[in-house]
């Protein structure tokens, strides 16, 4: 089956151009105009006073831009082209963009990256979000020094974050991950990273850019690939995680990315999981976790009343997921006033691990089981609300980490259930 | 006996910078001398070059290499005599080689009988001939220059009981050019030889001849004019004749050395040099590109004079202290090789001995805009000495065969006035000019070659340049044009292979014509014109549309 | 007269006899292709479960939720299901092939007819299958969209596209196997143009000025109203 290349004639042309580096950025875009250009400011700068010698590449891997984004890319090489000389820099700084087909798409942007850093041979690489707009010239070294000089093959970043953010990865995401590869890793979908050219050639190599992961959810399974094949894996402190000012994805879509790769990777890897439990710190450069605390409104009413209505309207489905003990336990909990709701850890773990269970089983298709853990999520996220309304940081952190030890506690659970029945 | 005096020879000119102690000796005293270098002559002109440069033979203490001067119009014993002086100078003119020679005009040496005078008593006629001072505070504003060994511009003389200014080694005062007498006589200085025949002067060290308060006393328009004065009566009285400014200054302060034409005709494009020892390097263009665009035009007549190495060490003033050290880091690991803000090697060393990067770098030397200059021992590959002090390292004796004392001397090797190369790679069994004249592809013979081609086109030497700057930036390409003769050079700086592609879009139609072997590359079309270059590899293509 | 009486009987046993005698080849040779056909659609239905398993043609069904399906129906799996279909199938065409042989001249037309009408059936039983697996899928499909997206009644949604795609299956197997294929057709078509036409008319009615307000915010810049801070999941 002859498959169209990723790589464009004109791209490929310019890779040519380039030839050989030592460090490769990759910045996946779709209509960035706004923040893409301080973006690359901070990474030029940031080349330019940590890696002066090295040479280095900025490559734009665009889904299909109706703004100026890809104008603003080519701009920012540093050449001996027409627009003035940089004496600062000693050397020149390519910055080329590409189109990849098949439209807006972050895994196939990183596809593209990946593609382009193992023809350049580049021994450092790294993936930065085009709408970080506090992105900081430092956290190019935080980043990239660990891979150059330390011999990581993955760097992960830790960001100061308001304790309700990114709700999902601090009550699914991390702490399942945690549980089921063993590694204490505070972002394993990172919307930035650095990564060894090692292990681009590696996962370049996996079999999934044809499938459902290798569009949606590469990032982290990325993450995953790394625990899996045995790489070094290394955490660094960047900074304020910026807010950004788009809306926030919707969760359906989130849920597939995330506990729907996360499900599917435990199949593809069953061995590299089920033979480890607890977990191992991973080394981290910089403070672990830093957690904000401003003022913020949350609309929690909304989460309890979709949890309810979920666990209502979805109950013939969750009858073929869930055990009958943990559905009641749900419906016990649905029926109980907001104010007085809560979605305990140990129902929370047991849930998400029957969840795993069942997809591994494809009770039934496989994309409705993530598509109903939708509503139980927001449950949770309501519990995690209420009970960290006037927490400080340390005691936030604390919450968590009872969640994740849970998680762990609770592994053997989940595989009795794997093969075996209910 | 004088060349006839074409105006503009020095444009077409190959210059060869040869120091006479160092090329050939003729009376066994280990020292080389003007009879030894007349002997040499032949090779001289079998090279190809059209010129030398002599270093300082005038007499000398010698305690700055000659630079340090006693006697203006005589030749240091070591050397010779004035007479015989005269007889290498006709010999030279014969084979059709001009000679140029240095004038240290800036200062001279403590044994100068001026100095002797000047320093005698306030009172001297020659007082006012250097720069005295009660107190080392004036001229704040001015670097020090040979920052490895002097702390200060000013130097205290107890014969005279003052402070007495000197912007190079102690030992070296400096003139007083707002003195007329001074002014005068050193006129007279350089007419003397001018009568003698030479064809041109390189001025040592211009930029410091007059010193102000409150300035950085480099550059000053007061020094301008002393120069021009001297320009218009050498137009007047020797036209044809060339003066050479030796100014290591950003492209845009050398500038007004040019004058509107009436002030230097050449000038050495210092801050070059290092760029193209870096590009190679960062195997980048861009360091080169960068610093030939920011050079400024200069007057019809006038010439930039270009050089790989020279008898000092490889100056890195004129580059940022972030290229500074990338250079001494890739250059010069072994800080011994550092010296005054610059490394003290000879070409073949600093490029590991790599015959590919030996040639490119000539290459480029013979194809970028302006007067190249060939130091004597490089064109066989010469290596050098960092155990020897100061700048010596570069500056041991020609290496003519592999026997006694490398055909420099039929001294005692103890004799000699530095010792010889003997290490396996460099010493002089292993480079010598005799063995490489046997081969066709020794370096000397492509060195040879190389200056033969660059002397058959005069674009080289007088054309424009139109840089191409290709994607890949690894490539070095641009366009020699005047009249109707252009020249596409492209130069890889890598040390891999590269593919480039060239838009010669305003050449289209011309065929190429590789220069070296004279073979017919494809013609210029519509679409991108590509080259697949081997590691370091250069083409030199004359663009022909028949 | 009783001799011709009996010798008509004789004569007419003689026959019956005879016809007897020569029907008997025939019957043993049905039942040699019988006993044959069996044999062979046996071994063909055993070498295809193997084909099967081998394949994980199970898993495949798994994932398109027809063994759900199937279980729910208290069918065995899609593998053992295809494999006897197949049996049965070889050994019914083996059985009428050898019924054929008995030359039973009344017979042959209608089993011409049986075998013209069988590939209807079996489309007609595809489409009821797939049917019935769509209407499943879909319908769980626009349950938890529904629901995630937080419509009003999303049971409600569920059930009818459940009903409407049941229904559509049914219509079209029914015109393959040519029942009534008008009547079920235009029922249908009855049925889902008023629903069509109800709901266009609620939300036309009803939905004036949501429609309303939806374009003005999309192609009148007015100012932004305040809300709540978005959090984000990730």
């Amino acid at each position: 089956m002859a498959e169209e290349s990723i790589l464009t004639d004109d791209f490929l042309r310019e890779l040519i151009n380039v030839g050989e580096v030592d460090i490769l950025i990759g910045v996946p875009t779709y209509n960035d105009a706004e923040t893409v250009g301080q973006v690359l400011q901070a990474l030029r700068a940031g080349l330019l006073q940590y890696f002066p010698r090295l040479r280095a590449v900025i490559i734009n891997a665009d889904g299909g831009s109706k703004d100026a984004t890809q104008d603003l890319v080519r701009a920012a090489s540093i050449s001996d082209l027409q627009h003035g000389s940089d004496l600062r820099a000693l050397r020149t700084l390519h910055c080329i963009s590409t189109q990849y087909p098949g439209g807006a798409s972050k895994g196939t942007a990183l596809h593209t990256i990946l593609a382009a850093a193992d023809l350049l041979r580049a021994t450092g690489c790294a993936i930065i979000s085009a709408d970080s707009a506090n992105f900081q010239p430092e956290w190019v070294e935080s980043l990239l020094r660990p891979v150059c000089h330390d011999n990581f093959d993955l760097v992960t970043p830790v960001y100061r974050r308001h304790k309700f953010d990114g709700l999902l990865v601090r009550n699914l995401l991390y702490p399942m991950t945690r549980a089921i590869y063993s590694r204490r890793i505070r972002e394993p979908y990172p919307a930035e990273f650095a990564f060894s050219g090692r292990l681009a050639g590696y996962f370049l190599g996996q079999d999934i850019w044809s499938q459902d992961v290798g569009r949606a959810g590469a990032e982290f399974y990325l993450t995953i690939s790394t625990i899996a094949g045995g790489f070094r894996l290394a955490q660094s402190f960047l900074g304020t995680r910026p807010h950004s000012e788009r809306a926030a994805p919707d969760l359906v879509p989130a849920m597939r990315m995330t506990a729907g790769v996360l499900f599917w990777s435990m199949e593809q890897n069953f061995s590299a999981w089920s033979a480890s439990m607890g977990s191992q710190p991973v080394p981290t450069i910089g403070p672990e976790h830093e957690i904000s605390l401003e003022p913020l409104r949350v609309s929690r009413k909304r989460l309890h009343q979709m949890f309810v209505r979920g666990v209502a309207e979805l109950a013939p489905v969750l009858k073929t997921i869930l055990s009958a003990q943990t559905l009641s336990e749900l419906e016990q909990a649905a029926a109980v006033p907001e104010e007085e709701f809560c979605y305990s850890n140990e129902s929370w773990v047991r849930t998400v691990y029957e969840f795993a269970a069942a997809y591994h089983k494809t009770v039934i298709s496989r994309d409705h089981i993530v598509q109903a853990l939708v509503p139980l999520y927001r449950g949770r996220a309501h519990t995690f609300l209420v009970e960290n309304r006037d927490a400080s940081a340390d005691e936030v952190e604390s919450n968590i980490e009872t969640l994740c030890l849970t998680f762990e506690r609770m592994k053997p659970n989940l595989l009795g259930m794997w093969d075996g029945g209910k | 006996m004088a060349l006839p005096q074409d105006g503009l020879w020095y444009k077409d000119a190959v210059i060869y910078q040869v120091h006479v102690r160092a090329f050939h000796d003729s009376n066994g005293d280990g020292i080389g001398d003007f009879l030894g270098l007349a002997q040499k002559l032949d090779y001289v002109q079998d090279l190809g070059v059209t010129a030398l440069w002599l270093m300082p033979f005038f007499p000398s203490p010698l305690r700055d290499d000659g630079y340090d001067i006693s006697d203006y119009q005589s030749v240091h014993p070591h050397y010779g005599t004035l007479d015989e002086f005269k007889l290498f100078l006709n010999a030279a003119h014969e084979r059709g080689i001009r000679v140029i020679i240095e004038m240290v005009l800036n200062h001279t040496s403590d044994q100068h009988p001026w100095f002797q005078e000047s320093r005698s008593s306030p009172s001297n006629p020659r007082r006012g001939w250097y720069v005295w001072s009660d107190t080392d505070t004036r001229y704040r504003g001015a670097r020090i220059i040979f920052i490895d060994t002097e702390l200060s511009n000013w130097a205290w003389d107890p014969v005279s009981k003052a402070y007495y200014w000197h912007r190079f080694f102690s030992h070296q005062p400096d003139l007083n050019y707002d003195n007329p007498a001074v002014r005068e006589e050193m006129w007279n200085m350089m007419k003397f030889w001018l009568d003698m025949g030479i064809d041109g002067f390189r001025l040592d060290a211009v930029p410091y001849l007059v010193e102000r308060d409150g300035t950085n006393c480099e550059n000053l328009p007061e020094t301008h004019a002393v120069i021009k004065d001297y320009r218009a009566r050498i137009d007047q009285q020797f036209p044809g004749r060339m003066l050479l400014a030796e100014a290591n200054q950003w492209p845009a302060d050398l500038r007004p050395y040019f004058g509107d034409g009436d002030e230097f005709q050449m000038a050495f494009h210092f801050p070059l040099m290092p760029r193209m020892f870096m590009g190679l390097k960062l195997e980048d263009r861009k360091p080169i590109t960068e610093i030939l665009q920011q050079t400024p035009a200069i007057p019809e007549n006038c010439q930039w004079c270009l050089f790989l190495r020279n008898h000092d060490e490889l100056t890195l003033e004129m580059v940022t202290d972030m290229e500074r050290d990338y250079m001494y880091d890739e250059y010069a690991h072994d800080k011994s090789m550092r010296l005054n803000l610059g490394i003290r090697r000879r070409l073949a060393p600093l490029l590991d001995n790599d015959r590919r990067r030996i040639e490119l770098m000539n290459g480029m030397l013979m194809s970028l805009p302006g007067t190249p200059i060939i130091y004597y021992g490089d064109e066989i590959g010469m290596g050098d000495n960092v155990k020897l002090g100061d700048r010596n390292g570069v500056r041991t004796p020609m290496q003519w065969n592999g026997g006694w004392n490398g055909g420099f001397s039929v001294a005692d090797p103890e004799s000699l006035y530095s010792p010889l190369l003997l290490n396996p790679v460099y010493g002089f069994q292993a480079v010598n000019v005799q063995s490489q004249k046997r081969f066709e592809h020794s370096l000397f013979s492509w060195t040879k070659h190389l200056i033969n081609v660059r002397k058959s086109m005069p674009v080289f030497g007088r054309g424009s340049i139109e840089f191409l700057y290709p994607a890949n930036h690894r490539v070095l390409a641009y366009v020699r044009q005047s009249g109707k003769d252009s020249i596409l050079v492209v130069n890889n700086l890598s040390s891999s292979a590269q593919a480039v592609e060239l838009d010669l879009r305003r050449y289209k139609g011309n065929i190429l014509i590789e220069m070296f072997g004279r073979n017919i590359f494809p013609r210029v079309g519509d679409l991108p014109y590509l080259l697949t270059m081997g590691p370091y590899q250069f083409y030199w293509f004359r663009l022909r549309k028949i | 007269m009783w001799d011709t009486i009996v010798g008509e009987l004789i004569q007419a046993t003689r026959d019956t006899w005879h016809n007897v005698l020569h029907f008997l080849p025939r019957l043993m040779g049905m039942l040699v292709v019988v006993l044959l056909g069996w044999l062979l659609a046996y071994i063909l239905k055993s070498i295809l479960r193997s084909i099967l398993r081998l394949a994980r043609f199970d898993r495949l069904s798994e994932h398109w939720g027809a063994t759900e399906l199937l279980n729910k129906a208290a069918l065995p799996s899609s593998s053992e299901l295809l494999s006897r279909f197949v049996f049965w199938i070889a050994w019914l065409g083996f059985i009428l092939v050898g019924v054929r042989a008995l030359e039973i001249v009344g017979l042959q037309e209608p089993i011409a007819k049986f075998f013209g009408f069988l590939p209807r059936l079996f489309a007609a039983l595809f489409v009821f299958f797939f049917g019935l697996l769509a209407a499943s899928f879909f319908s769980r499909a626009a349950l938890l969209a529904a629901v995630n997206a937080d419509l009003p009644s999303p049971r409600l949604v569920s059930s009818v596209i459940r009903t409407l795609i049941i229904i559509f299956a049914l219509s079209v197997g029914f015109e393959e196997l040519g029942l009534g294929e008008h009547t079920v057709l235009v029922a249908f078509a009855i049925v889902f143009g008023a629903l069509m036409l109800g709901l266009a008319l609620a939300f036309g009615l009803g939905g004036r000025d949501l429609a309303r307000q939806y374009l003005e915010r999309r192609f009148v810049r007015g100012h932004k109203e305040e809300k709540e801070d978005e959090l984000s999941p990730l």
